[in-house]
């Protein structure tokens, strides 16, 4: 495997791995009411950086002086978080857990513009 | 002082494209002769396209930013009280689909049959107040207390995305929400005091669904 390729699957392990996805559970509690969780697999974590290209940026910028919701940020928001908590998931689901138990989300604003949020939890098996 | 900004930023564009533009006419006087479009014009080309962009987005907030301001000064307060009132009724309306208040912060340990299902719900606002209202807060700064316009656009921002993830779980089937977290940041960073002036509100929690 290339430097380049591992870099690829490090940043992105989400690529190719829709399929597997759906059997995990994700959850914020330290347990699943009526599971036992059998073995810890470590810390998972999935993190993207992402932004809104300039006219969204500039129609929120008018938005702001005028004050209230900026939909253009909260969407932004919205799609970073799927995404992270997507490479989280697929994280977890590479080292063959089925479930992620106490999640926590990250947030910063490296620019004005963009955000950067990152999400991590402990992969798990439970039964 | 946002007016003044606007200001120099159309001088300095036009100025700038002034200048290159006579650059540009003079290189086309020596070199008029030929067919060809004159090599400096080429060489430019980048630079005019950038003041151009200037140029147009300091006339936008020459005519769009006072017109916001004063959108913000009139509706501001009563855009905050509607959406005050709104989210009154919503939250009555989930309260009654659930039969009591879905969220709650406990983990779970009070649940006795076990649970079914279990999974991520979570929901965020970008919220911010005008620059009236800012104006309004830093004059209270002067005088010290309570900053009651601010306190207010907050907690409005907070029990927004409060009810979203409430209304996301009603869409989703959980029947409760545990270990409710609701995180707020400032969407400006401190190395960049001047961008946008917005706080992001963002909960998240455990839906479940009893066995």
């Amino acid at each position: 495997m290339s430097a380049r390729s591992e870099v690829q699957v490090l940043l992105y392990p989400a690529l190719g791995m829709q399929h597997i996805r759906d059997g995990i559970m994700v959850v914020n509690t330290e347990t699943i009411a009526g599971k036992v969780i059998t073995q810890n697999l470590g810390v998972v974590g999935g993190s993207t950086v992402r932004a809104k290209h300039i006219g969204k940026d500039i129609g929120a910028l008018f938005k702001n002086i005028g004050g209230g919701e900026l939909k253009a940020y909260t969407e932004l928001l919205e799609e970073s978080r799927t995404e992270a908590i997507a490479r989280m998931v697929a994280d977890a689901s590479a080292r063959g857990a089925n479930a992620i138990v106490n999640v926590r989300f990250a947030t910063s604003a490296v620019t004005a513009g963009a955000s950067e949020l990152f999400a991590y939890g402990t992969a798990v098996t439970v039964e | 002082m946002r007016s003044i900004d606007a200001r120099v930023r159309i001088l300095t564009a036009s100025l700038l494209l002034s200048v290159l533009s006579s650059g540009v006419a003079m290189a086309q006087e020596s070199v008029s002769a030929s067919e060809d479009p004159p090599f400096i014009l080429i060489c430019l080309g980048p630079f005019l396209l950038i003041a151009l962009g200037f140029v147009v987005f300091g006339i936008l907030w020459a005519v769009f930013a006072p017109i916001m301001f004063v959108y913000g000064v009139i509706f501001s307060e009563r855009n905050l009280n509607k959406r005050m009132s709104d989210l009154v009724l919503r939250e009555g309306a989930s309260i009654e689909h659930f039969g009591k208040d879905p969220l709650s912060t406990l983990k779970g340990g009070h649940i006795v049959g076990g649970a079914k299902e279990t999974g991520l719900v979570y929901s965020s606002i970008v919220f911010s107040p005008s620059h009236w209202q800012l104006i309004i807060a830093w004059i209270n700064q002067l005088f010290g207390g309570r900053i009651d316009v601010i306190h207010r656009v907050i907690s409005v921002g907070r029990a927004e995305a409060k009810q979203r993830l409430r209304e996301q779980a009603q869409a989703a089937g959980w029947d409760e929400v545990l270990n409710v977290r609701i995180d707020t940041a400032e969407m400006t960073p401190a190395s960049k005091p001047k961008g946008t002036k917005a706080v992001e509100v963002f909960a998240y929690g455990t839906g479940i669904k009893f066995g």
